[in-house]
């Protein structure tokens, strides 16, 4: 048979490249496309629900060399999406990088990946960017997005956006100078609390895969030179209600009076714009001061927070103890929002966890 | 005249889960009126201010970004499909 034939030509002409032939075979891609898949370097900005599945999907896909950077450890209710983890990984109390990278290594050895537990901000991003070909979204929070944008801008690395609640999701791909950026699209972020997080309006697992898998085909065509097939639209569906978009976004390159890549002002890579913390000493607690731009609204954060937690408000301050983990890995976290977008988060004294625990209930 | 407006999962909290309406109107501006008119709350999450949009929602209309057209007096007809996207950030 012809198909045979061609895949037996395919592993003979590169036998350390064989266990990919039937993503070879698709012509668009084939042996070189492969190698420049091989030769590839990608920073993967998060590994959660988004994170995982781009994480296993490239790492199957034969991406050289993945860095993938998280703050947080898994939890039972984590398993549920995030397709990497198990049971074992959290009674070992591991990170996500890290367990992500023992994963991998038993699904593809010859991915090199390198895990840093660690929370991205201003001052590690370009580090982290640095000689790296793609960056990809696996976060769950729009400071840290727009930090990837400004890198991306400032740096000339293309990367992709991706984003998911319940049975909603959104994608784009930004190639710097030549697609809009995203902030172009959208010039801020929600002020915090305002909009429901996965973690209080819940997130359905294929929401999760279908963008994510947008994201890694997106990544394939590029890293594989394929750049003309790339999307140059806004992808948004609602796999719930049977909606799938293509928006087109183009114009907004050209249109778009954007702060970031018109006007060059990175101001989340520079540290202006963006959440700083606190950690209070002897009280256990880290103090995220986050700005919102207006004042928050907390009967409508109290409504998102009820689905976790039992919340209470005043006129001055909005207070909800958070239960994580079960059993020996029961950790208890109390949120004090306060109507500028402060908050303190009680319960550690580790900037990356409260910082976590914000973006995870309240939004940033 | 009537266009159909897709309400997203994360405004759903303000229509009590009604994931889309039928809304009369000759203009974007028009329509999200009537929506914002229907639910309470729904002019906090859409307008910075009367005739502007948050900057981190944005209107399509029939997949088009009203900002590269006429903004909220974009005209439109009967059939047109007008979607509420506004900036998620879970992953």
């Amino acid at each position: 048979m012809a198909l045979s034939q061609t895949a037996s030509e395919l592993e003979k002409a590169d036998p350390s490249l064989a266990r990919y032939n039937r993503q070879m075979l698709w012509e668009p891609i084939g042996i070189d496309g492969q190698r420049k898949l091989r030769d590839s370097r990608v920073l993967m900005v998060g590994c959660g629900a988004l994170g995982t599945v781009l994480a296993n999907t490239l790492a199957r896909a034969g991406i050289g060399h993945l860095t993938i950077v998280d703050r947080d450890f898994i939890e039972l209710n984590n398993l549920q999406r995030q397709v990497l983890f198990d049971e074992q990984d959290i009674a070992d109390q591991l990170p996500k990088a890290e367990a992500a990278k023992r994963k991998i290594a038993a699904i593809n050895s010859a991915v090199h990946v390198e895990a840093v537990v660690a929370d991205v901000n201003h001052t590690n991003i370009e580090q982290l960017a640095a000689g790296k070909h793609l960056l990809l979204d696996g976060t769950d929070n729009f400071e840290t997005r727009f930090l990837i944008n400004d890198t991306s801008i400032k740096t000339g690395i293309p990367w992709i956006y991706g984003a998911c609640i319940s049975a909603m999701g959104l994608g784009m791909v930004i190639r710097p100078g030549i697609t809009p950026c995203l902030r172009c699209i959208f010039e801020t972020s929600p002020p915090p609390g305002m909009n429901p997080t996965c973690d209080t309006a819940g997130v359905l697992g294929p929401t999760v895969n279908v963008v994510a898998s947008w994201q890694a085909m997106e990544a394939i065509k590029l890293l594989s030179g394929n750049i003309a097939a790339l999307s140059p639209f806004m992808f948004s569906f609602d796999m719930w209600d049977n909606r799938y978009q293509q928006l087109r976004v183009a114009k907004a390159r050209e249109l778009a009076d954007c702060p970031a890549c018109k006007h060059g002002e990175l101001e989340y890579l520079s540290g202006k714009f963006g959440g700083s913390t606190t950690t209070l000493c002897g009280r256990n607690a880290v103090q995220i001061s986050q700005p919102s731009g207006s004042r928050i609204d907390f009967e409508h954060v109290a409504k998102n927070l009820s689905a976790v937690g039992k919340p209470s408000f005043n006129k001055f301050m909005l207070k909800c103890p958070i239960v994580q983990g079960q059993g020996d890995n029961q950790k208890e976290y109390e949120i004090t929002l306060f109507s500028d977008g402060r908050a303190i988060i009680k319960g550690t004294n580790d900037a990356a966890t409260a910082k976590a625990i914000y973006a995870k209930y309240v939004g940033s | 005249m009537a266009v159909k407006v897709r309400i997203p999962t994360p405004l759903r909290s303000l229509t009590n889960g009604v994931d889309s309406l039928d809304a009369l109107g000759t203009d974007v501006q028009s329509v999200l009126a009537e929506v914002c008119q229907r639910f309470e709350g729904m002019d906090k999450r859409l307008f910075k201010q009367p005739g502007e949009l948050n900057r981190f929602v944005n209107i399509y209309v029939n997949n088009e970004d009203i900002r590269f057209m006429d903004n909220l007096s974009t005209p439109v007809k009967d059939g047109d499909d007008i979607s509420i996207v506004p900036a998620i950030a879970g992953g």
